[in-house]
């Protein structure tokens, strides 16, 4: 940020999710971290959000005016997606196109479910009308845009009542001339409709992707925008006197106008936050190649962080028919870190399929009636019961002692998956977690091996109600050594919002072989990219010098379909720079899949632009590691559980706060805190570092 | 023997399936051709020492997943397993031992685990080009559809077999391309190989043996459960296609009794000695298996033993069992109808399971030079209307029974001078029905301006004669439709046998409607709302809506 004044003593960040509202206040001198959660109100997302962040102020006796920032997460823009709550939106396209947005691509996404059907579009067939137009694929006009019928077709969907126009054309992203037309034209004599561009929502090649982007940028953009504007005023009458901040789904935070005008940007943002908040940890503690292992109640969610940054891919499927089914939702092409997230949380439910295996999730047994142990009526085992019969989890102190679980019931549900399976209970709960961990592990491992690195060089940052209980059986699993558990697992989003920089990233395609690249276009290109770049930057709050400009490729052999990253350096573009740019190209691809391919030529997809601010500086409260400090001074008892090879056993418990920096553990162990509970294995140790994480030593690997 | 717990199991064989899926991705993104890396027409798979299969990725094309333990099992028998050496790579795409043609290449690779030999990993891809004739509609036999590579080594003992790869280099188009294609395929088992290995040293696995038996065992049980769970008896449904000039019948009768299945194809068309469109009994057995597994236990990982309680018998000489050197290059315009006989066949087995008849993949290839004298190759597939089930509305159009997907028009015009002027749905082509079929494409082509020469256009259409079956009171789907310059083709299918088009001016127009889905159930019994909503879409014309849906 630019400023220093020391009147700001206070940074706030805020996630809005499905249920709750997260708060985290953070002391900027002292790295104090303090928490509120509130229900999340659906109907005036905003106005809980200011009373929540209220009373929070109001505990630390502090205003508005003292904020250095706020930086806001949220699933509303997911959620109206998902929930098909958005605007009632138009699509133009080019004559005889109409259908492409449907039609996707075509693709059976389980070969044999007969049954299977794809997501409904976000536009109904009746409000997708052709434009008669032609662009060919070098970007001459083949048939000139007929702007007088085009402008009687809009009228037809405004009387329709449209709140939104998307506008997607072939060849879009080579030649926006007809897109752009369409726009001031439409502005001009539909004023107040919303209007998204694929040539500036998503300028790539393929038109079902492109189109598909627009649509749901189109189809959220009302609602988002007037949120926007809205909390962006109550703010202010508070007195909070800076800019609003936006996470955006690549990670990084954007000024609340730029989020407002492409508001598709903002798609699955909040969970991009615990990617970063296991970036900083990582950070802290010199740890560059991380798996975060975020395990809640219904899904767990991965992401591998690679050399300090969190692997961000150029497309997500939003709102699938089958959760965990790729190819069912709709897809979206903007950067985003990757998230992999699969049916283990807490509350999934084991089950025996027809095979007479035992599997786990992803049903889940949600909050209501949630795991048989919570007492409301669930009696179907869950991950959560399982925990509970293993002795893991403490039944007087979850969630820190404000709800009681019931040990018989989940010793029922479990032993009832025992009887069906023919094992007994304790088997069946092992199995549970067992399986539960290999999914997580097996999901990690594969993005990690996929990237063809080495597992073993990797530490799982673990948080999330349930992460903890299960990070060191998952990083055995994986092959990963070491794994870190923060304090305070249950704000570590929070915490994630406040350390993302400033940041915006651009893509044109502009589709050539590497050889026959018209530099001079993409030179062009990226004149252009950085400029707007930087003017959202500036925008939000960062001038010239602390931003940083990446550029790099889309790149792979001729005829491939899946592109490698490149990086592309700075300054004018040519032939001179060819060589290195092929060179690069070559050593990622033989780093990524151990073969070298000089006989393909090299093919350019897309140019991309990333811009980056500072990193906003966020210090947590540390103490010194004490060589002598003793765990035995956190024992607070111990109790009976599981182990494989050891049976029940008596397990020492500690409780995670009287722990001091330098205190070591001995698997097997249990660590208690409010929102979580860390199990060490027989062979796995711990330490207590500087910043008060447990960083755990995980033991020989097991087998099943 | 070790025995196999549920537990262990389920993380054991989840494991191992992932395996494939390493497999498959490794090809996805280092193989370079369209029809690999874009079209997915590929598999992977893991077998074990007797060249049974036991996980295959998921996403790999159906019918590779059935064929190709048999290529492993041919292996075996002109290789015993006491010859096989670390290093060596087997490669092969004899249509009656792999997949049915000449383009779809198998490489295997043995597995080595302690200086034991105890699997393979496997695939079959569909390459580029095999050489051959390019008028794949006139070939009289097996040839003139390219150069035929009987079981051989690719690598032995990690060398590689220059003949082998000289053979390619000097009998295909663009053997850069095969070539490297080949070479994803054989990384793809090197991935498998390294993960298999590291799983049978985590889990203290001797070797693939014990796993295999319970893998095997378990989805036979199932499979066995599920035929049991129907009524004995003989299923009979008879279909046709349009063949080469005449149609052409597939008969197919499944027997049931008890927990077994026989199904036969007695009475099907003679083998058609030209035109390519015989498939091979392992074909024939592929799409014989995929629809059972999608109808009888969709949920178990398809592998081997998924199939002993099924036994696939077919007239040798017929359609559905040609014999060698026949041509077989386009039997998928046979071989993938014979999902849509299955189908009707149980209906009446599994009435809630079935599927109404699919409109079936196809693909507008375009082949010629560029104005600067560059080839250009490129396909544009389109997916046929998918049949409705007693769930409801077929979805797509896609492209069953391949898990292909389309290929972008964007992308498609950069690679070819074709301008796609439409590409959307036909109204009222769906099979009416309570739940109705999926609707049918229209695609419309010109010539991209200022190309200079003919913009060829090689097209083997599906259903010109034979519409996509309705069932239950459901109606057919419809026929494709060809209409060059207002003149319709498809009335005269004998102008579409030499399955090309070509289209010399700017103005020059193809039209093609593809096949749409088949419904099921009475179409006056859908849901007023629905038919409504079909209305207001277009999909449905007012008139088709009074007329069948008995609409007001």
């Amino acid at each position: 940020m630019t400023d220093s004044a020391d009147r700001f003593t206070h940074a706030l960040s805020v996630d809005i999710g499905g249920t709750f509202t997260d708060f985290s206040l953070l002391e900027l001198s002292t790295g104090r971290v303090l928490v509120n959660k509130v229900l999340t109100d659906p109907e005036n997302p905003d106005v809980a959000l200011i009373a929540g962040a209220s009373e929070l102020l109001d505990d630390e006796g502090v205003d508005f005016d003292r904020l250095r920032m706020v930086v806001h997460s949220t699933t509303l823009a997911t959620n109206s997606i998902i929930e098909r709550k958005g605007a009632k939106t138009a699509l133009l396209t080019t004559e005889g196109f109409r259908d492409i947005l449907q039609m996707g691509r075509e693709q059976i996404y389980d070969i044999y479910d007969l049954k299977a059907q794809y997501p409904p579009p976000l536009v109904p067939r009746y409000l997708r009308r052709g434009v008669a137009e032609r662009v060919d694929r070098d970007g001459n006009v083949v048939s000139q845009l007929d702007m007088d019928a085009a402008m009687e077709t809009m009228g037809e969907l405004f009387e329709e009542e449209v709140e939104g126009v998307a506008v997607s054309l072939l060849h879009s992203y080579k030649n926006p001339e007809h897109e752009q037309r369409l726009k001031t034209a439409i502005a001009e004599r539909f004023p107040g409709v919303a209007l998204s561009l694929s040539s500036e929502v998503a300028p790539v090649i393929n038109e079902y992707e492109r189109t598909s982007t627009t649509v749901a940028d189109c189809y959220i953009k009302p609602a988002v925008s007037g949120y926007l504007a809205s909390l962006t005023g109550s703010l202010a009458e508070e007195g909070y006197e800076g800019r609003l901040l936006v996470m955006h789904s690549a990670g990084g935070v954007i000024g609340s106008d730029a989020a407002a005008e492409r508001p598709v940007r903002m798609l699955e943002s909040g969970p991009a936050a615990g990617a970063l908040a296991a970036k900083y940890y990582g950070e802290l503690l010199s740890q560059p190649d991380l798996v975060s292992l975020d395990m809640g109640g219904t899904t767990a969610k991965t992401c591998v962080i690679e050399d300090g940054r969190p692997t961000v891919s150029s497309r997500i499927e939003v709102a699938r028919v089958h959760r965990f089914k790729a190819g069912s939702g709709l897809p979206i092409v903007i950067p985003v870190v990757e998230l992999i997230e699969i049916g283990s949380g807490g509350g999934s439910i084991a089950w025996t399929d027809s095979l007479g295996l035992l599997k786990v999730g992803p049903q889940s047994a949600g909050a209501r009636p949630g795991p048989a142990c919570y007492g409301q009526g669930g009696e179907e085992p869950t991950v959560t019961d399982a925990n509970l019969v293993l002795g893991y989890l403490n039944p007087d102190y979850f969630l820190g002692g404000r709800m009681k679980l019931d040990v018989d019931a989940a010793r029922r549900a479990v032993a009832g998956l025992g009887d069906a399976l023919d094992i007994s209970e304790e088997e069946a709960a092992w199995g549970i977690y067992s399986v539960v961990t290999e999914n997580m592990a097996s999901s990690a491992r594969l993005h990690v091996i996929g990237r063809n690195k080495d597992p073993r060089n990797y530490s799982v940052v673990a948080f999330g109600g349930a992460g903890p209980a299960h990070a060191c059986e998952v990083a055995r699993k994986m092959g990963a050594r070491r794994v870190i558990s923060p304090l305070a697992a249950g704000v570590t989003s929070a915490l994630g919002c406040l350390t993302a920089p400033l940041s915006f990233e651009d893509v044109r395609s502009l589709p050539s072989s590497l050889d026959g690249a018209d530099w001079s276009s993409v030179n062009d290109v990226y004149r252009d990219m950085e400029a707007q770049a930087l003017r959202l930057l500036a925008q939000a709050g960062t001038q010239g010098d602390g931003v940083m400009l990446t550029r790099s490729a889309d790149m792979r052999l001729s005829g491939q379909i899946h592109e490698i990253n490149v990086p592309i350096p700075d300054g004018d573009l040519g032939a001179a720079q060819l060589e290195r740019i092929r060179a690069d190209f070559h050593d990622i691809y033989e780093e990524l899949y151990s073969r070298r391919n000089l006989n393909i030529p090299i093919e350019v997809q897309n140019w991309r632009l990333l811009a980056t601010g500072p990193e906003p500086m966020v210090r947590l409260s540390r103490r010194d590691v004490d060589e002598n400090a003793d765990a035995g001074a956190a024992l607070k008892g111990a109790r009976s559980a599981y182990f494989l090879g050891l049976g029940f056993i008596e397990c020492p418990v500690y409780d995670r706060y009287r722990l001091a920096p330098g205190a070591r553990l001995t698997g097997p162990a249990i660590v208690e805190e409010q929102e979580s509970t860390a199990v060490l294995g027989p062979q796995d140790r711990a330490e207590v570092d500087e910043w008060f994480n447990l960083v755990f030593e995980v033991g020989a690997v097991a087998s099943a | 023997m070790r025995e196999f717990d549920p537990v262990s199991l389920e993380i054991i064989w989840s494991r191992l399936l992932n395996v494939t899926e390493e497999m498959w991705t490794t090809i996805l993104r280092t193989a370079v051709s369209t029809i690999i890396a874009s079209a997915n027409d590929f598999g992977c798979e893991i077998m074990d020492a007797e060249g049974r299969s036991i996980a295959h990725a998921y996403r790999s094309m159906p019918v590779f997943n059935m064929t190709m333990p048999n290529v492993t099992k041919e292996i075996l028998k002109k290789y015993p397993a006491d010859t096989l050496k670390p290093g060596d790579v087997f490669l092969t795409n004899d249509p009656w031992l792999c997949a049915g043609h000449l383009p779809d290449i198998a490489v295997v690779t043995p597995i080595f685990f302690q200086g034991r030999f105890v699997g393979f990993a496997g695939n079959i891809a569909n390459t580029s080009d095999i050489g051959g004739s390019l008028d794949a509609k006139n070939v009289r036999d097996s040839y003139e559809e390219g150069i035929f590579f009987p079981i051989c080594k690719l690598y032995d003992d990690g060398e590689p077999n220059e003949l082998v790869f000289d053979m390619f280099r000097w009998n295909v188009r663009a053997p850069d391309m095969v070539l490297t294609d080949i070479e994803a395929q054989v990384a793809a088992n090197e991935v498998g190989i390294r993960r298999v290995v590291a799983l049978l040293d985590e889990y203290r696995l001797e070797d693939l043996s014990a796993l295999s038996q319970a893998i095997r065992g378990r989805s036979e049980s199932a499979m066995r459960r599920a035929i049991s769970g129907l009524r004995d008896g003989e299923y009979y449904n008879e279909v046709y296609t349009d063949g080469v000039g005449t149609p052409l019948k597939i008969a197919v009768k499944v027997t049931v009794r008890g927990d077994e299945m026989v199904v036969d194809y007695a009475g099907s068309s003679p083998q058609v000695d030209w035109g390519g469109i015989n498939c091979t009994l392992i074909y024939s057995t592929g799409h014989t298996l995929y629809p059972m597994a999608c109808l009888l236990a969709p949920e178990v990982p398809v592998n081997e033993g998924c199939f002993q309680p099924i036994t696939t018998i077919a007239p040798e000489g017929s359609i559905i069992n040609c014999t060698f050197p026949i041509s077989v290059g386009s039997r998928v315009n046979t071989g993938w109808y014979i999902h849509g006989a299955i189908f009707g066949a149980l209906a009446q087995a599994l009435p809630g399971d079935i599927q109404s008849g699919n409109g079936l993949m196809s693909s507008l290839h375009t082949y010629g030079f560029d104005g600067d004298g560059k080839v250009f190759n490129a396909h544009l597939f389109c997916g046929g209307g998918r049949g409705a089930t007693s769930m409801g509305d077929g979805m797509g159009p896609n492209m069953f029974p391949s898990s292909a997907s389309n290929v972008p028009v964007e992308v498609f015009e950069l690679n070819s001078p074709a301008l796609v002027r439409a590409k959307e749905f036909v109204t009222d082509s769906a099979g009416a029905g309570l739940h109705r079929g999926s609707p049918g494409q229209r695609v419309v082509m010109r010539k991209a301006p200022g190309h200079a020469g003919n913009l060829n256009i090689y097209f083997h259409p599906h259903r010109m004669l034979f519409p996509a079956q309705g069932i239950f009171g459901g109606a057919d789907g419809r026929r494709t439709r060809v209409v060059l310059n207002g003149t319709a083709l498809s009335d005269d299918p004998e102008k579409m046998t030499q399955g090309y088009v070509g289209l010399e001016s700017e103005s020059d127009e193809l039209v093609v409607e593809f096949p749409s889905g088949g419904g099921i159930y009475d179409p006056g019994d859908r849901n007023r709302e629905l038919v409504e909503r079909d209305v207001r879409d277009g999909l449905v014309s007012p008139e088709a809506a009074s007329r069948i849906y008995g609409a007001d």
